[in-house]
C-alpha cells in the first residue's frame, strides 16, 4: 500500500501565513560560530515568537533554517487572523529592538517579514500549498527586486531589514479593518511560479518609524 | 550631474509577457530558458528602436514599452510576435506572447537603475496583461479609439473588468498571427 493511501487527506483551513527570515544568520553563524551565537539567536527568536503569538492565534511554528514559517488562525474570522498576524509581527519587531539594545552587536536580531492569507493544508507541525509558496516569494523580495517591478518605489527607499511586506489580500483586509497601519505599494511584481502581476505592499506603523538603514528605528 | 526632471506624457503603454517559460524550464532546463530570454530581450530591444519606442524596460520574462505615437504599436507588436515563427530560438518551443495596450498619462523618470515609466496607467496595462492569452493583445477602449482603423481589424467585442484602484476598464481582444 502506498504511503499516501494510508494517510487521511489533510485538513484545509484559511490561515494567515507569516514568513520570517533572520537577516544574515548564516554569515553571523560562520563568523561568530553556530554554538557561540547562531543557535542562541534562533532560540531567542523562537521564544519571542511564542510570546507574541500565543494570544494571537499562532498555530504553526516551523523552522526554515534561517527563520520561521508561522501561521495564525482565528475561529471567528479569517480576516481577523491576518490582523492578528500583523499585530504579532510588529510586536515581535518591538521586542527584538528592545533585546538588541541589551545584547552585543553580533547577537542582534534583524528580520525580514512577509504576511499573506490563504487556504493551507494542515499537516503535523507544518503547512503546505501554493499560498505557503506565495508567502515565501513575498519574503524573498528585496531592493534588488525593484528594478524588475512595474511602478516600483525607488530602491533607495526600500529598507534593508526589519520591514513587513504583505500581499494584496492582506493589504485589502488591513485597509478595510485596521486603521493604525499604513500601506504603501512597492510595485507590481511577477512572483516565480505564479501567473500575472502581483501588487506588493509594505506595512508601516506610526509606532515604528522608518529608518532606511535598518528598516525601523529602535524606540 | 543632476537627473533630468520627471516628465509627464501621454503614452501608449505596451506590456508583453512570455507564456510557457516555466514549462520550457521543466522540459529543457534553465540554460535554454536563459538563451530564449536573452534572444527575446535582444530582439525586442532592436525592434523597439526600429518602431520608435520611447522607452523599453525589461522585467524578468516581460517588458514594458512606451510609445508617443499609438500608430507605432501594432507594427511593433506584430514584429515581436513574428519572432515565434521566424526566429530559430523560438521555433518549435511552446511559447506564446501575451500583450496588452493602454493609453494615458505616465511619468517618465530617470532612476538609479535607468529610465522608468510610472503611474496608474502602467498598473492598468499590467492588469490588462493578466487577461491576455498567448498570441493575443488586450487593448483598452481608450487605446483602441486612438489606434489607426487598419490596426483595429479583428478586434473582438467589448468587455469590462474591474481593476483594483481604478474601477471598470473597458477593453477588447485582438488575436495575433499564430493564434
Amino acid at each position: 500500500m502506498a504511503v499516501s493511501d494510508a494517510e487521511p487527506m489533510p485538513e484545509i483551513v484559511t490561515e494567515a501565513i507569516v514568513v520570517i527570515d533572520l537577516v544574515e544568520s548564516t554569515l553571523t553563524s560562520n563568523l561568530f560560530g553556530w554554538y557561540a551565537v547562531g543557535r542562541q539567536s534562533l532560540r531567542d527568536l523562537r521564544t519571542l515568537i511564542g510570546e507574541v503569538g500565543k494570544v494571537r492565534g499562532l498555530r504553526c511554528v516551523r523552522s526554515t533554517g534561517d527563520g520561521y514559517l508561522l501561521t495564525f488562525f482565528d475561529p471567528q474570522s479569517a480576516e481577523m487572523a491576518a490582523i492578528r498576524a500583523v499585530e504579532a509581527v510588529f510586536e515581535l519587531l518591538r521586542r527584538i529592538f528592545a533585546r538588541n539594545r541589551q545584547v552585543s552587536e553580533e547577537r542582534a536580531l534583524n528580520l525580514r517579514c512577509a504576511v499573506h492569507l490563504g487556504e493551507v493544508d494542515v499537516v503535523p507541525n507544518d503547512r503546505e500549498g501554493p499560498h505557503i509558496s506565495m508567502a515565501f516569494r513575498l519574503e524573498e523580495i528585496s531592493r534588488a527586486s525593484l528594478p524588475a517591478a512595474l511602478n516600483p518605489i525607488p530602491p533607495e527607499q526600500f529598507p534593508l531589514q526589519n520591514y513587513v511586506l504583505c500581499s494584496e489580500e492582506v493589504a485589502g483586509i488591513l485597509s478595510r479593518r485596521a486603521t493604525h497601519w499604513e500601506l504603501a505599494s512597492i510595485g507590481l511584481l511577477k512572483l516565480k511560479g505564479f501567473p500575472g502581476w502581483r501588487e506588493v505592499f509594505r506595512i508601516t506603523s506610526e509606532e515604528h518609524p522608518t529608518d532606511l538603514g535598518s528598516g525601523m528605528r529602535a524606540l | 550631474m543632476e537627473a533630468p526632471a520627471p516628465l509627464r506624457k501621454s503614452l501608449a503603454l505596451v506590456i508583453c509577457d512570455i507564456a510557457g517559460t516555466t514549462g520550457l524550464g521543466a522540459q529543457e532546463g534553465d540554460l535554454v530558458v536563459a538563451t530564449v530570454l536573452r534572444e527575446f530581450f535582444e530582439q525586442a530591444g532592436r525592434l523597439s528602436t526600429e518602431h520608435h519606442c520611447l522607452i523599453i524596460k525589461f522585467l524578468g520574462d516581460s517588458f514594458l514599452a512606451a510609445f508617443e505615437n499609438v500608430a507605432n504599436v501594432m507594427p511593433f507588436v506584430l514584429s515581436v510576435q513574428s519572432l515565434l515563427s521566424q526566429n530559430p530560438i523560438f521555433i518549435g518551443r511552446s511559447l506564446g506572447f501575451k500583450f496588452s495596450l493602454h493609453y494615458g498619462d505616465a511619468l517618465c523618470i530617470e532612476t538609479s537603475y535607468g529610465k522608468d515609466i510610472l503611474g496608474k496607467n502602467v498598473n492598468i496595462a499590467a492588469r490588462l496583461n493578466d487577461l491576455a492569452g498567448p498570441h493575443e493583445i488586450v487593448v483598452s477602449q481608450v487605446a483602441l479609439e486612438r489606434m489607426p482603423i487598419d490596426c483595429r481589424v479583428g478586434a473582438g467585442s467589448s468587455e469590462t473588468r474591474s481593476v483594483k484602484g481604478v474601477g471598470d476598464v473597458e477593453f477588447c481582444r485582438i488575436p495575433l498571427p499564430g493564434a
